[in-house]
């Protein structure tokens, strides 16, 4: 079954044209990645999923409803959640109440306490941080502190965009290993990401963006093998 | 000299009602970012508001504070939108498309009022007006009024509540969220345009209800706006824009100027004093009192 299909979405910035003619889908409890290089309009594609960028044409449904015209708060209120680029955590608001946040939403609001102890197991360093405030904390900590407060929404459908940026190998394996982790749980994952080579291993299909389209798509071990793909990103 | 310690007491008092005044103006910009020239004109509209619902029930003005809460934030409900769509949209520049609406709702409010209320001073008559505390210390004393005693009790109460509201409850959590990341606010559910009305709808609830306090304990007029517009500027930018923890400092200090015009020098001059320190704090330190504004 389809949880999200996007079918033909453009969209532009004032005058400038972003996306061409956007389609692609994501099933029940895959694990789909949309790769590409930076500005390719990975960001602006999961922006007019959620509603925060309105597209021109082209339509978005999530299991079978149309919900491209929707404000974002709607957006979500319908079980998807995006983690956004760049964490965009509330500074001024200490760790636990960012992850609270996470479940301000009447469906999440039941599940709070159960939500907040499975975010501390999943990372046990913001258990430790859980006073501080969020913009004193390093950009690893940063990043847990956003999939976590993703995961508090109780998402049924959950958008990573670019959660591997600016951090260093070791944090990016870790932010690897836990996104395949919730894979494994049965979650939909929809994975934006430059970091071609990891996204490919996990990923159980890959569409790859280049200029504001979709290029090629594939399993990760078709597009592991496909010379073009190889030369573009992987670099061998 | 023996009157200091009187003129800090009635300056301290004064202060705490402009704590309220200037946080629910930094509550609107932090997250509507609209500052509101008609901050003033909701104080004044508010305290005629009192004074005639005084008039008509002969209830004791205090007790009407809840009644003046409800009425003034239906009010500002249905206006939340408007300011919106006149922030939002293809226009350029918002924070000035903000000033000219509100400053354009202020000159209409002030109009009307001065064509319906007249331009004579009033006050709003308490049972509270007449009592005082008188303390003795050697040659100083000290007089408090129970009137502006109400009024710093009312100040604890209502940043009490809005301490919790913000602090201790889902919506307020709605409310910083949209202050500190709008986008991301979105992505956790908070609605905007609703949670935007809202704060809007508290903060005329709250100007309102302190303007009938300001008629308690000084005076009322249909030209009273301006001055309390100024007094909320002067005490959020002295206290450094969006640094709500400098508030009672600046609020404080503006008390105190103002009672020391009052007792020693011409109240006449207290805006000139006041705009004098302002420009000679912001001189020094550009970012408010404590340098921790934006």
């Amino acid at each position: 079954m389809n949880v999200l299909e996007v079918q033909g979405i453009s969209a532009s910035y004032e005058d400038t044209r972003v996306l061409w003619d956007i389609s692609f889908t994501v099933k029940k409890g895959r694990l789909v990645a949309l790769l590409g290089a930076n500005g390719a309009g990975k960001t602006t594609t999961l922006k007019s999923i959620c509603g925060l960028v309105r597209s021109f044409a082209g339509s978005v449904r999530y299991n079978g409803q149309v919900i491209s015209g929707l404000p974002v708060h709607k957006v979500v209120e319908m079980g998807i959640t995006l983690v956004p680029e760049g964490r965009q955590l509330f500074p001024k608001m200490t760790v636990e109440e960012n992850l609270l946040a996470g479940s301000y939403l009447k469906k999440a609001k039941g599940k709070r306490k159960e939500n907040l102890d499975r975010a501390y197991a999943v990372f046990p360093r913001l258990a430790e941080r859980r006073t501080q405030m969020a913009e004193t904390l390093s950009g690893g900590e940063q990043q847990m502190v956003a999939i976590g407060r993703g995961l508090m929404q109780s998402p049924d459908l959950i958008m990573f965009d670019e959660p591997s940026l600016g951090l260093s190998p070791l944090l990016v394996e870790e932010v690897f290993r836990v996104v395949r982790a919730l894979h494994d749980q049965g979650l939909t994952i929809f994975l934006v990401e430059q970091n071609v080579r990891q996204a490919m291993k996990i990923a159980d299909y890959c569409y790859v963006m280049e200029n504001g389209r979709i290029v090629q798509e594939g399993s990760g071990r078709d597009l592991e093998s496909d010379p073009k793909v190889r030369e573009a990103y992987l670099g061998y | 000299m023996e009157l200091l310690p009187q003129a800090l007491v009635d300056g301290i008092m004064l202060g705490a009602i402009y704590i309220i005044i200037a946080i629910a103006f930094s509550l609107v910009y932090g997250v509507m970012h609209v500052i509101d020239f008609a901050v003033g004109e909701w104080i004044m509209l508010g305290a005629f508001g009192g004074y005639y619902l005084f008039q008509w029930t002969r209830i004791e003005p205090l007790l009407l504070l809840p009644a003046v809460f409800v009425v003034f934030a239906a009010i500002g409900y249905p206006l939340q939108p408007l300011i919106h769509r006149v922030l939002s949209g293809r226009r350029g520049n918002p924070l000035l498309m903000g000033l000219v609406f509100t400053f354009g709702l202020s000159l209409m409010f002030r109009g009307l009022a001065q064509t319906f209320f007249g331009f004579y001073s009033l006050s709003i008559p308490s049972r509270f007006s007449n009592g005082s505390f008188f303390f003795q210390n050697g040659g100083l004393s000290v007089t408090i009024s129970s009137v502006r005693l109400t009024g710093l009790v009312y100040a604890l109460v209502i940043t009490g509540i809005l301490n919790y509201l913000l602090k201790h409850t889902d919506f307020g959590l709605g409310v910083r969220a949209l202050a500190q990341n709008r986008d991301a606010a979105g992505l956790m559910g908070v609605n905007n345009k609703r949670t935007s009305a809202y704060v809007y709808a508290i903060y005329v609830g709250i100007s309102a209800m302190t303007g009938v306090l300001i008629g308690m304990i000084l005076s009322l007029s249909a030209k009273m706006g301006p001055d309390y517009t100024t007094f909320a500027f002067f005490v959020v930018v002295l206290a450094g824009m969006g640094y709500l923890a400098g508030v009672p400092a600046a609020a404080f200090l503006l008390g105190i100027i103002q009672s020391f015009f009052l007792i020693y020098l011409d109240p006449g001059y207290t805006l000139l004093a006041v705009f004098v320190l302002l420009y000679t704090i912001l001189l020094v330190s550009p970012r408010g009192l404590f340098g921790k504004g934006v």
